[in-house]
């Protein structure tokens, strides 16, 4: 028994100095932290699917710490009756963030109301116990018509449903955004209740567009129990006339600058510096004479010598 | 009179002042020579560790440097605008100090830049100055000026070198070999002939009317720099006239201490005498009285329309710089003033005693118009450390500062050993044309 | 037969224990070995910037930030740096009503172009107009001023305009004169005196857009983040703001957004009387304030930063009656 309990003591020493105190200390910095496992999905305005899950470390006692788990692994899966199928794997990124794309021609399996169930499910590891979450959403579709009538620039909008006849249903009532496309942001122009799936408005005359006059018009539904996050574009050249940036040239600021001041610098510039030649060429005239007058004086006086 | 044996006797006159060197020159010119080389090491100081050694941060960006470079580039531009003015003149007083005036011309243009230069924080980068001119900057533009006034204030200078270097060539045979060489190279052959005396006249009279004009003209470049931007205090109409107004005074001021020290120190009180005196005396309350006006009319219209900008910069004026304002605008004024309208005060001492008081409260009015203004600028400094608040002179810009007065001292010693400071040919062309006049009243007369 | 037993017993024991050892050993040292590769899996050029994130194991490891001037696929030498991006006007708001002095706008500019702790491109200053007047916190970028003072003054053409709006300052031109610092009337300028390691960085070459790494002798200020907005992302200063307080868009849009409202330009500044500072002065400014009207908290909110900083306003009246009340 001695020697079991030294044996085992020994070993028991052995593994306690093999084991990292960094990951003792780490594995209690993990239970301070409590994690957000969230997933959305967002029909896009290519009408692929996003989606997408975010998974987030938050410090019990400090909320405001918050750091993300970065490379889990995330499984999508898209749940029937029978089974689960693999949608995709992605790992999280450095922000905490899985993303999953997944085209237009994606086909899923609905259940009986016609929704798609999609889960988003992160295996455990030792550190972390596994988190799920599931949404169950239809295919909408979104269509939007620009047209000017009666010179007026009309948006009609229309969401809809395809049951399993692919009979177009009306959506439900729902709230949603329609914007127009900035550089860094997109602008709301229209803010809307869509009853029946149909929704119209006219369009503001004053969006300026891009330099060609292009506008890009966004439909935005936002959180929406049986449909997720939809996105739909729509491009147009409603643009008013831009007003072309007026490139200032030969002012104090510009590159080049106003004529006037080349020509009165030249000018300033000749007089002074035609004087001093004049002045150098006299000096060379004064040293050629002396130089003259030098050998004058000198034949001179050899002439007087001899 | 014979010219020949006249020339020799000024020549003998004159070379012991160039030649020997006494005790106190020498001692003198080594102290200056100290001066100078802890200038150096300040100068070296700075240019490996960077500006941060001066006294200048973010609000006070130009200091004591720009105030140096001002102050020398108006003795400069005073100095050509005198020496052109006394060029017309036929009396033959001016002689005597027709050729201080040049040389205080040149040294202080050659100088005046070098201050600039260390104001500048990437010295290796100075020939972008002259490849990607902006030819809208003011800075342009004073190059431009400096770089040519310079140039033609060298050619005007040497052109009343040569004739005193062509009496020294013929009458050098005591003095040392170099010496003869060097005469007879910068003599370029003048033989004082009829044809390229009035040759050397004619170029020296269209020269010195284009000094004039690039005088007045490079000084109010220099003064746009300031009156061109926006800031409350520099953006006034009358800059330009008031520069070259300081500008003058300071420059006669110059001139007086100068010719009072070359007087005593090289005995040449035949040459430079009171009558000297009393008339830069003169010129010097002129410029007094004319700088005291554009100086209170400065102030007072900024006073009396109480702009808020105005008003705070007025009250740094008189508050942390009171008694530098007092001593520059009030005392550089009215003492000068005192002392030289009155014919009793009117000696050389006093007058020298003037010229000082005039030198120091202008300096300190160029502070007063560089510093105080970045001190109050439009949006409130707000910062908590003090260098950034107050801008306060280093010792490397003081030495450096003080290194440029003992260069341009000692400069003006050496060339005063190459040439006599009194110009020998004037003396002569003066004496003739008193014989002339003599002649024609004899003639006239019988 | 008996010890047979005891000894494959124990035999079996010891196996038992020495696989238990070999493998909590091998999973200690496995674990340590990822995670060690894990911690170098960047590579070890950095700039410095590094984020902590939490690996599915439960280690917290320190990794470097993913570049966000995305360099070298996006960078822009001095020379391009002199063309705009084609076809905008940038222009700022910065909306007064809301600003509480929470300085997050100068400590992420500061962070993003390598400052230090009193260098500021974004100054937040609290001016008070008059004795009655309401004081008010004023952050205050470069104007990057439609006629602007410091680029007409330059003599070697450091600093120039764009087309897109954005004066910027090329560090390879500059040759320190600071004629510009003394021609702002706005004092957005700086000047780097004297040498500082962070100059030494080579991690990236030096672009007038990113403003790094700076050099000795030079100027630098505010530069609208122009490699963000190659990217299409809003400046530092404006991402971080935690009210919402600055606005930046492109003119010739007319849209304007501070990340969460983006807005039509010429509304904004019509409906809420927005103004440009010193008008007068006919410099042309790009960055408008909307007054300080219908603030959303009160003033004294500002004052929880350092003493040092609270230091700086003593000049204030409004700041002067605090401390004489004693509430400061």
């Amino acid at each position: 028994m001695k020697t079991y309990f030294t044996k085992f003591s020994i070993i028991a020493i052995l593994i306690g100095l093999f084991v990292s105190t960094n990951s003792i200390a780490q594995n209690d910095e993990v239970k301070s932290y409590k994690f957000l496992y969230k997933f959305n999905t967002t029909k896009q305005e290519d009408n692929s699917r996003l989606l997408e899950v975010s998974f987030i470390a938050q410090h019990k006692k400090d909320r405001k710490n918050k750091v993300p788990v970065f490379e889990a692994e995330i499984n999508f899966y898209n749940t029937t009756d029978e089974d689960d199928i693999l949608l995709g794997t992605v790992k999280t990124d450095k922000d905490g963030f899985a993303r999953l794309i997944l085209p237009e021609s994606q086909s899923y399996i609905t259940d009986i109301d016609d929704y798609i169930n999609i889960k988003a499910v992160f295996e455990k590891t030792e550190a972390i116990k596994s988190y799920k979450r599931s949404v169950a959403i239809k295919d909408i579709f979104f269509d939007l018509q620009l047209k000017e009538i009666d010179s007026v620039k009309t948006a009609i909008f229309k969401a809809f449903t395809l049951d399993s006849l692919k009979i177009q249903v009306p959506a439900p009532e729902m709230d949603v955004v329609f914007s127009v496309g900035g550089m860094i942001s997109k602008m709301p122009i229209e803010e809307a209740t869509v009853e029946d799936g149909e929704y119209e408005f006219e369009f503001p005359t004053d969006i300026r567009g891009d330099a060609k006059g292009n506008v890009d018009v966004f439909v935005f539904l936002e959180d929406h129990d049986d449909f997720g996050n939809v996105i739909h574009k729509k491009n147009i050249n409603w643009g008013t006339s831009l007003k072309q940036n007026v490139i200032s040239e030969n002012t104090l600021w510009s590159e080049a600058a106003p004529l006037w001041m080349y020509i009165v610098l030249t000018i300033l510039l000749l007089g002074v510096w035609a004087n001093y030649i004049y002045s150098i060429i006299h000096l060379f005239k004064i040293k050629k004479e002396g130089k003259e007058l030098e050998l004058a004086t000198e034949i001179e006086i050899e002439n007087n010598q001899e | 009179m014979d010219v020949t044996k006249r020339k020799r006797e000024l020549v003998e006159e004159f070379s012991p002042l160039m030649s020997k060197t006494t005790k106190t020159s020498k001692i003198w010119m080594i102290f200056l020579g100290i001066v100078i080389l802890v200038g150096l090491y300040a100068f070296v100081l700075q240019f490996m560790k960077g500006h941060i050694v001066t006294g200048m941060r973010d609000n006070v960006v130009w200091g004591v440097y720009i105030i140096n470079f001002i102050f020398f580039v108006c003795l400069s531009y005073s100095g050509a605008f005198i020496g052109g003015i006394l060029h017309f003149f036929k009396t033959p007083w001016k002689n005597s100090v027709a050729r201080i005036v040049e040389i205080i011309t040149v040294l202080s243009l050659i100088i005046g830049p070098i201050f600039i230069l260390l104001c500048i924080g990437r010295l290796d980068r100075l020939h972008y100055l002259f490849m990607y001119p902006r030819i809208q900057s003011p800075i342009t533009w004073d190059i431009i000026a400096i770089m040519t006034d310079l140039i033609g204030c060298f050619i005007y200078l040497y052109l009343t070198f040569i004739p005193d270097f062509a009496i020294l060539r013929d009458n050098s045979e005591k003095m040392p070999k170099w010496r003869q060489k060097t005469y007879k190279y910068l003599a370029i052959g003048y033989q004082d002939t009829t044809s390229q005396r009035e040759r050397l006249h004619k170029i020296t009279k269209t020269m010195s009317v284009m000094i004039i004009a690039l005088a007045i003209i490079a000084y109010s470049v220099l003064a746009w720099i300031f009156s061109l931007t926006l800031q409350p205090g520099w953006n006034s109409s009358i800059f330009a006239p008031y520069f070259i107004i300081a500008g003058l005074y300071s420059g006669v001021a110059v001139i007086i201490i100068s010719m009072y020290l070359i007087r005593k120190f090289y005995n040449l009180d035949h040459y430079i005498r009171k009558v000297h005196f009393i008339g830069a005396g003169v010129i010097l309350l002129v410029m007094s009285l004319l700088y005291g006006y554009f100086t209170f009319s400065e102030y007072f219209a900024r006073w009396f329309s109480h702009k808020t900008h105005d008003v705070n910069l007025l009250d740094t004026l008189f508050t942390r710089y009171f008694w530098e304002f007092i001593f520059a605008n009030y005392i550089g004024i009215l003492v000068p003033i005192v002392i030289l309208f009155f014919k009793k005060f009117r000696t050389i001492k006093s007058i020298t005693i003037a010229a000082i008081i005039a030198v120091l409260g202008l300096w300190l009015n160029r502070y007063l118009i560089v510093v105080p203004t970045l001190e109050t600028p439009y949006l409130p400094i707000q910062d908590t450390r003090e260098e950034f608040i107050h801008y306060s002179a280093t010792w490397v810009e003081w030495s450096l500062s003080f290194a440029g007065v003992a260069a341009f001292i000692l400069f003006f010693i050496l060339i005063m050993k190459l040439v006599p400071i009194i110009p020998m040919s004037g003396i002569i062309d003066n004496e003739r044309n008193g014989k002339n006049l003599k002649e024609k009243r004899t003639n006239n007369s019988n | 037969m008996e010890n047979n037993k005891t000894k494959k017993g124990s035999t079996n024991r010891r196996n038992f224990l020495k696989l238990g050892l070999m493998s909590s050993v091998t999973a200690v040292a496995g674990t340590s070995i990822v995670s060690s590769l894990a911690a170098q899996e960047e590579p070890t050029e950095s700039t410095g910037e590094k984020v902590r994130l939490l690996t599915p194991d439960g280690k917290m490891v320190e990794v470097d930030a993913t570049n966000i001037n995305k360099y070298p696929d996006a960078h822009v030498s001095p020379a391009e740096s002199r063309k705009g991006i084609p076809n905008k006007k940038f222009v700022m708001v910065i909306d007064l009503a809301r600003c509480k002095n929470a300085r997050k706008c100068v400590e992420s500019c500061q962070k993003a172009h390598h400052l230090d702790y009193n260098e500021e491109f974004m100054k937040v200053q609290l001016i008070q107009d008059n004795e009655e007047g309401s004081p008010y916190w004023f952050p205050k970028p470069c104007f990057h001023c439609d006629e602007p003072p410091c680029v007409t003054v330059c003599p070697t053409g450091a600093t120039f305009k764009r087309d897109d709006g954005i004066v910027l300052v090329d560090n390879d031109r500059c040759i320190g004169c600071k004629f510009c610092v003394t021609s702002c009337p706005y004092s957005a300028r700086q000047f780097n005196w004297g040498h500082k390691d962070k100059f030494d960085d080579k991690s990236q070459p030096y672009s007038p857009e990113t403003s790094i790494p700076a050099t000795e002798g030079t100027v630098m200020k505010c530069d609208f983040c122009p490699d963000l907005l190659r990217q299409g992302k809003l400046p530092h200063c404006a991402k971080a703001c935690p009210m919402g307080v600055i606005y930046f868009g492109d003119k010739n849009e007319d849209i304007v957004t501070n990340g969460e409202e983006t807005v039509r330009f010429s509304e904004l500044i019509k409906e809420r009387g927005g103004y440009r500072h010193l008008e007068h002065l006919g410099t042309k400014p790009n960055v408008y304030y909307l007054p300080a009207v219908d603030r959303q908290f009160p003033l004294e909110r500002g004052f929880n930063v350092d003493e040092d900083i609270i230091e700086r306003y003593k000049d204030v009246p409004y700041v002067q009656d605090l401390k004489k009340q004693g509430k400061i």
